[in-house]
């Protein structure tokens, strides 16, 4: 039986410039994965990868063993969802607008069913923007506007949630509220792969850790190992420092 | 913004549209008579069916055209300010046509000349200015419209340059089209006119939702379903054939890809289901209106209806820069 996501040594190279060399490794579903290594070291890319937006140079991936380029494009969007980095501010569409474009690939009439918008209010619920869903997405601030973002790619339905860097401009509560609901998630059955550079978030609520450091992947922990190991830290920066809480919960210090 | 009742909106900008068609061609410089229309008596029964009707129709089919062009040009480059006439498509357009005028071209491959003129111009020009604003595998919106500027200016230029080279008669022919005018055509040429209209409008408006993504951006409208290849492509190759085939018939006009789906967009709705079909519409009565008041604002001259809707136009537009920037 093969894995959910299973990615086989591939490489991807912008024009004289590599950013991944024989990445490789794969996942299940029911995990919630971290990505994590300084900037610049290819965690985008690897996502935009495995999103199937862009195609690596070699190597493979395979989703429900079948290569990624293969599944058509509506039904990879009915199994993958991607939460770009850097989305617009100014998009002239209403909030409810935003999150049903989550169910673009699910929609096989003009406007959407009944069960759609269904789906649409669940993610706004779970994402804490019900309560603005008639706003106009260009009036919400960059933290509101991601929780919009966010809401749609979880309207979407995916098996594999693919989100970079889900908690920038969020304030400290609603970064806690989005890693939680994503750690839900992956309990109720997806996978969930997040770029993120919160250490502490990340430790605290995902089950596995991946560092990028050169282009390879450095290091793939579950969150126990991660705690009790410090060498990764080390490729992140050489002025963290890992303790723990005195309920004995994982927590990184800056020196 | 209703969102329970979205496509009252379509039945209601159908309504207008209907009403246009059906009051616009009695209005005119001089009062035509009803009875001597069905008696099909002269001269009110001819200036009815060859002049205003004719002309309301054209106004209808031509503003539609553009004005929904306006939209997708807008949504596929997430850029509120593009429309055929900010890209310097409406331009290439006018330089193609004028070209065939100036060489006396009156077919092409069984086609009208001056529209596939007006079709090779539009889609050299929308190709040069998609290309220079491409920055980081994304379109710039600043550069889209300074490069739509430039455009403009260069095919203006070479347009000017023909005008003064060739015989005079001709010259009269080139400098009476562009003043952008809503003129009597034949019904042959604008049966051929609707269409293409109605057949590239269906094409464009049933990937309503495809715009929509695409108006958020190429990776999220991927990573949505979206096949973004065949999306841009059909994008830019009915957008050259709306804008060519309108000015092609109206020649230059303006504005009409701007207003109407900015004040679809923020008065009814942003969502191309709704803005696409209900631009198209509107965008038609606001030509064909256009058209009526330059024949009755200085009767008997005649105002040529791109004039009107540059003195729309043209401070409508400072007002949204004024509002964006």
């Amino acid at each position: 039986m093969s894995a959910l996501l299973d990615v086989r040594t591939i490489s991807y190279a912008y024009p004289g410039h590599p950013v991944l060399d024989s990445v490789d490794f794969s996942a299940e579903s029911g995990e919630f994965v971290v990505l994590m290594g300084v900037n610049g070291a290819g965690k985008s890319t690897l996502l935009d990868i495995l999103a199937g937006l862009r195609t690596q140079g070699s190597g493979e991936v395979l989703f429900q063993g079948r290569s990624l380029h293969s599944w058509p494009a509506k039904d990879r969007a009915r199994r993958i969802s991607h939460l770009p980095q850097g989305t617009r501010h100014e998009l002239p569409f209403t909030v409810e607008q935003v999150v049903l474009m989550g169910r673009y690939a699910y929609a096989d009439r003009w406007f959407e069913s009944d069960e759609d918008h269904a789906y649409a209010r669940d993610a706004m619920l779970r994402m804490d923007c019900l309560q603005f869903r008639h706003r106009l997405y260009s009036t919400l601030s960059g933290g509101e506007q991601q929780r919009v973002l966010l809401a749609a790619c979880i309207a979407q339905c995916p098996a594999l949630m693919l989100f970079d860097e889900p908690s920038t401009y969020l304030d400290v509560h609603q970064q806690l509220h989005c890693f939680s609901t994503l750690a839900e998630l992956a309990r109720e059955g997806a996978l969930c792969i997040a770029v993120t550079h919160d250490l502490n978030l990340a430790l605290a609520h995902c089950s596995r850790v991946l560092i990028l450091d050169g282009g390879t992947l450095a290091a793939d922990f579950d969150t126990q190992q991660a705690a009790a190991s410090t060498e990764w830290l080390t490729r992140l920066s050489p002025h963290l420092r890992m303790t723990h809480t005195p309920e004995g919960k994982p927590w990184v210090l800056y020196r | 913004m209703n969102s329970s009742r979205p496509t009252g909106w379509i039945w209601g900008s159908a309504i207008v549209f209907l009403f246009a068609a059906l009051v616009l061609p009695w209005i005119g410089s001089g009062s035509i008579s009803m009875d001597r229309v069905l008696a099909k008596a002269a001269p009110d029964y001819p200036i009815f069916v060859e002049l205003r009707v004719s002309r309301t129709l054209l106004g209808l089919l031509a503003g539609g055209a553009l004005s929904l062009t306006g939209c997708l040009f807008q949504s596929m480059l997430r850029e509120s300010l593009a429309d055929p006439y900010t890209l310097g498509v409406s331009a290439g357009a006018a330089l193609g046509a004028v070209s065939t005028i100036a060489f006396g071209l009156d077919r092409l491959w069984g086609f009208p000349a001056a529209w596939v003129g007006a079709m090779a111009g539009a889609a050299m020009v929308l190709v040069i200015v998609a290309g220079a604003s491409w920055k980081q595998g994304k379109p710039s919106g600043v550069r889209l419209l300074l490069s739509g500027i430039a455009l403009n200016g260069i095919c203006f230029a070479f347009i000017l340059l023909i005008n003064s080279v060739v015989h005079d008669r001709r010259s009269f022919s080139i400098t009476q089209w562009l003043l952008g005018s809503v003129d009597a055509v034949s019904y042959r040429a604008l049966f051929a006119f609707a269409v293409v209209v109605l057949a590239t409008s269906t094409i464009v408006i049933t990937q309503a939702r495809g715009w929509n993504l695409l108006a958020v951006g190429e990776m999220w409208a991927q990573s949505r379903g979206a096949d973004l290849r065949r999306l841009t492509i059909t994008g830019f190759c009915c957008g050259s054939v709306l804008t060519a085939g309108a000015i092609a018939l109206t020649g230059p006009i303006g504005f009409v890809g701007l207003i109407v789906p900015h004040l679809v967009r923020s008065r009814i709705s942003p969502d191309n289901r709704i803005l696409m079909p209900c631009s198209l519409l509107l965008g038609g009565v606001l030509l064909a209106s256009c058209d009526t008041i330059g024949r009755i604002v200085l009767a008997p001259a005649d105002l040529p209806a791109g004039a009107v809707m540059a003195l729309i136009g043209g401070p409508y537009l400072v007002w949204l820069v004024r509002r964006r920037f």
